[in-house]
């Protein structure tokens, strides 16, 4: 009984894996003994933990973010756009007041790429709970916006003096997060990252606000019927996933980068849709998905070193488990219907 | 030939459930063969096991005295046999005359030949004894006419086998008998029919035979002659049963609970559907909507639940203006609301029963924002227990239970919220007999409690049943009031349909 939906659930890795193992086999390489190397170098030893654990922090929140939101029923895939805000906010606070203490430098750049990151889903959550425009298409589109618009600012009115790259000064000393494991670039963000998944756990599960907003995106017109106001808890569930997306690229700024540059996310608000879909909104899901999805990055990377298999072969597999999360969800939809 | 269609053996399987355990039954050519059983007798699978949509377990579907294995709908079609929904499967924008040839338009040089067709559809038409605005959009087309458009297109389509699903569910008493009428006619040009009813008077009037189903076996085979309405009632629920006879109430008068004055709604699309109305609903009484689907109702309903805000007029609940209001609001002040869209509105079907129970109060059974997990319980199983729901578990979810114990479910989210007023909507809709009496008899208790009912249905034999006092309802105006004892299929029949009471 219990083990269904997690078998449902590993599915889409399944069968990633059994894809890139014929990739795999096609290019000449034996997948099982590339499979074992890879499990190695994500989880084998303290450091190489460390950089899956760093690896997944903004993937936890990213994750996160678009779970509120679906769970309310609105399929925002603006994380991305918020990441970038949000990042370049928290190193712009993190060079310009590094005279400030720690204690309050940190949560004064956290909390203003949290607040960026709400205000930009406030136009697409305003438009889809007013107007009912598709906040697919919206918040799609404010990705570019603020991808373009950070790029923008980075390599003009932002850039930092005498650097070539399009990027802002490092930050402060005082600004960076703590490292939890030095040397590795394990960092406070990570612990930050993980209580918000377990307080999004609880509150979903045992709160007012979360029953609210589950039933809404379950049947936005019952709920409308019972007296709960859909709109209103779409409209939050935009904000609050905004938020998170912000603060997520405020950490990856103060954490790990350490400064804003043009190109600052791989893809972590997409990545984050597909560990949201995997983990069907579920706060343990998301924590085993950001994982996984953390591990496959840092374990790709360092294959590359030690063997001849080339890094693709991560975002081959990255790519198929994203694929077959979304058709998964399309068929439980249909099934639904 | 024998058998034009029939079923022999014919078992299907859902897990545990045996939704149809050895069917037999068998419609012989140019004959109409009814099918009558209550919620959960398993006509609805059988009605896709015929039509190709599911495929039994043991048995056979029969067709022209054969055993046949259809391989789905678009087989089922080829060999004649077609299916109208009790949802129309239509496309609104379209004429009459779009939808009936539509994916089989006649062609003419690689334009749809128009002429043609309407040729086509007015021949059909005089065949069927009917006569049709071809030009007419569907979405401006009354039920009936849909309803006989769907007919028609699988006629048009070459079916001369036609399932009909509780076709006159939606239908005036007039427009039923034009209805009986054409499928007599249909019957008589050599197409057999198989029409599937909970109404027995309408099967006893038309049918040739008769099969009775119930939990999902064949426990009656006969023919109107050898039967009658109580004998099929009895055979449908198994044991006798007897819808209450539910007491009128004079008017108590008083202070009204609700009041509207000119009261105006609109439908989705902005189209004033809805009034000037006014009318009063007191305490301890029921007051009883008749009409034809789509003459206004929904409008009412969604006017006097808050669930849309009035286009105009006043609305005054318990001594407070309440237009424009939020829904909660609505709840708040003490209106309970029945939805007669049980599958969207009325529950969350892919929530558990506990959390459709709680939907709208969770604030009331919370502290400090964390839900109070133990107390739901407690009150779900006491209020469940209350309306009689036959249910496994609360967390098991709503859509695991039968058409009648949803209903249940749904009154009992309500009653529990001690309304002073309750918005009813086609209450009994889907409902078997059974599940009906029920029903009936809690909407009598509430009223005698003191609580008020606005009840809107389109069952004229409900409306007369339950109502103290009975308003009509046409294109959007009250035709006429006529308190229980006035009221009769025929007078309210005739206001219904815009006609002046005789």
């Amino acid at each position: 009984m219990t083990l269904a939906p997690i078998l449902t659930a590993a599915a889409p890795f399944a069968l990633a894996l059994a894809i890139g193992a014929a990739v795999l086999a096609a290019t000449g390489h034996e997948p099982f003994s590339v499979y074992r190397l890879m499990v190695e170098e994500a989880f084998g030893g303290e450091r190489r933990l460390a950089a899956t654990l760093t690896a997944a922090t903004p993937l936890l929140l990213t994750g996160l973010a678009a779970a509120v939101a679906f769970r309310a029923g609105v399929f925002n895939v603006g994380v991305e756009g918020c990441f970038y805000l949000g990042g370049l906010v928290a190193a712009v606070v993190g060079y310009q007041f590094g005279d400030w203490p720690a204690a309050l430098l940190i949560p004064a750049g956290l909390m203003l790429a949290l607040a960026v990151g709400a205000a930009w889903m406030a136009l697409p959550g305003a438009l889809r709970v007013r107007l009912g425009v598709d906040e697919v298409v919206t918040t799609l589109m404010l990705n570019f916006i603020a991808i373009g618009l950070t790029s923008w600012l980075v390599n003009g009115p932002l850039l930092a003096r005498g650097s070539a790259n399009s990027a802002t000064p490092p930050i402060a000393a005082s600004a960076e997060l703590a490292r939890l494991l030095p040397p590795t670039s394990l960092n406070a963000g990570f612990l930050i990252s993980l209580a918000l998944v377990i307080a999004y756990g609880f509150w979903g599960r045992l709160t007012v606000g979360g029953f609210r907003s589950r039933l809404v995106g379950l049947n936005a017109r019952f709920s409308g019927a019972v007296g709960l106001a859909p709109g209103r808890v779409v409209f939050g569930a935009m904000i609050v996933s905004g938020a998170i997306g912000g603060l997520a690229g405020g950490i990856h700024a103060l954490g790990l980068v350490h400064r804003f540059v043009a190109g600052f996310s791989p893809g972590y608000g997409f990545t984050g849709i597909a560990i949201a879909l995997l983990a069907r909104n579920s706060a343990l899901g998301v924590a085993l998905a950001a994982v996984l999805f953390g591990a496959l990055t840092s374990a790709g990377a360092n294959i590359q070193l030690f063997s001849d298999v080339p890094i693709e072969i991560v975002q081959i597999l990255q790519g198929a488990v994203m694929i077959f999360a979304v058709a998964q969800f399309g068929l439980r939809r249909r099934s639904a219907a | 030939m024998k058998v034009r269609l029939g079923a022999r053996g014919l078992t299907r399987r859902f897990g545990p459930v045996v939704a149809n355990d050895h069917i037999d039954f068998a419609a012989a050519p140019a004959t109409i063969h009814a099918i009558v059983g209550g919620n959960g007798a398993g006509k609805s699978t059988l009605m896709r096991i015929l039509q190709g949509v599911d495929r039994p377990d043991e048995g056979d579907v029969i067709l022209e005295d054969q055993a046949v294995r259809l391989s789905g709908p678009a087989d089922a079609y080829r060999r004649g046999v077609g299916l109208v929904h009790q949802e129309f499967m239509l496309a609104p924008p379209l004429t009459l005359l779009e939808n009936l040839i539509l994916a089989r338009e006649p062609m003419s040089r690689g334009l749809i030949d128009r002429r043609a067709a309407l040729r086509a559809a007015q021949a059909l038409a005089a065949s069927a004894g009917v006569s049709l605005d071809w030009g007419l959009r569907v979405a401006d087309a009354p039920v009936h006419v849909r309803q006989i458009l769907e007919i028609l297109r699988l006629i048009y389509r070459g079916a001369d086998v036609l399932i009909l699903d509780e076709p006159t569910a939606v239908l005036a008493p007039a427009q039923i008998s034009e209805l009986l009428a054409l499928m007599r006619k249909l019957k008589s040009e050599g197409r057999t029919l198989l029409f599937v009813s909970h109404k027995l008077e309408e099967v006893l009037n038309i049918a040739d035979a008769i099969t009775v189903m119930r939990a999902g076996r064949v426990v009656m085979s006969t023919t109107p002659s050898q039967t009658s309405a109580e004998a099929l009632a009895q055979a449908m629920v198994g044991e006798p049963v007897e819808m209450p006879v539910i007491t009128a109430r004079a008017p108590r008068g008083g202070v009204p609970i609700l009041s509207a004055r000119g009261l105006v709604g609109r439908d989705a699309q902005g189209g004033e559907r809805l009034g000037p109305v006014d009318f009063e609903v007191f305490p301890g009484e029921i007051v009883g909507v008749a009409g034809v689907g789509g003459n206004g109702q929904e409008e009412l309903v969604a006017c006097a639940a808050g669930i849309a805000a009035p286009a105009g007029g006043s609305l005054v609940f318990a001594g407070a203006e309440m237009g424009g209001a939020p829904t909660a609001a609505f709840r708040a002040a003490g209106i309970g609301y029945v939805s007669a869209d049980r599958a969207e509105e009325g529950l969350c079907q892919n929530a558990s029963l506990s959390d459709n129970f709680l939907a709208g109060r969770e604030a009331d059974f919370a502290r400090g924002g964390v839900l109070r997990r133990g107390v739901i319980a407690a009150r779900a199983r006491q209020a469940l227990a209350a309306l009689n729901v036959r249910y496994g578990r609360l967390s098991d979810s709503a859509a695991t239970l039968s058409g009648g114990n949803q209903q249940r479910l749904v009154f009992a989210r309500e009653l529990d919220r001690a309304p002073k007023l309750l918005v009813a909507s086609q209450p009994t809709r889907g409902v078997d007999i059974a599940g009906s009496a029920f029903i009936h008899k809690e909407l009598a208790a509430f009223r005698d409690r003191g609580g008020a009912v606005l009840l809107i249905s389109e069952s004229l034999d409900e409306v007369l049943a339950l109502s103290d006092r009975v308003l009509a309802i046409y294109n959007g105006r009250f035709a006429g009031q006529l308190p229980r004892g006035a009221a009769t299929v025929e007078t309210i029949g005739r206001l219904m349909l815009g006609r002046k009471a005789a």
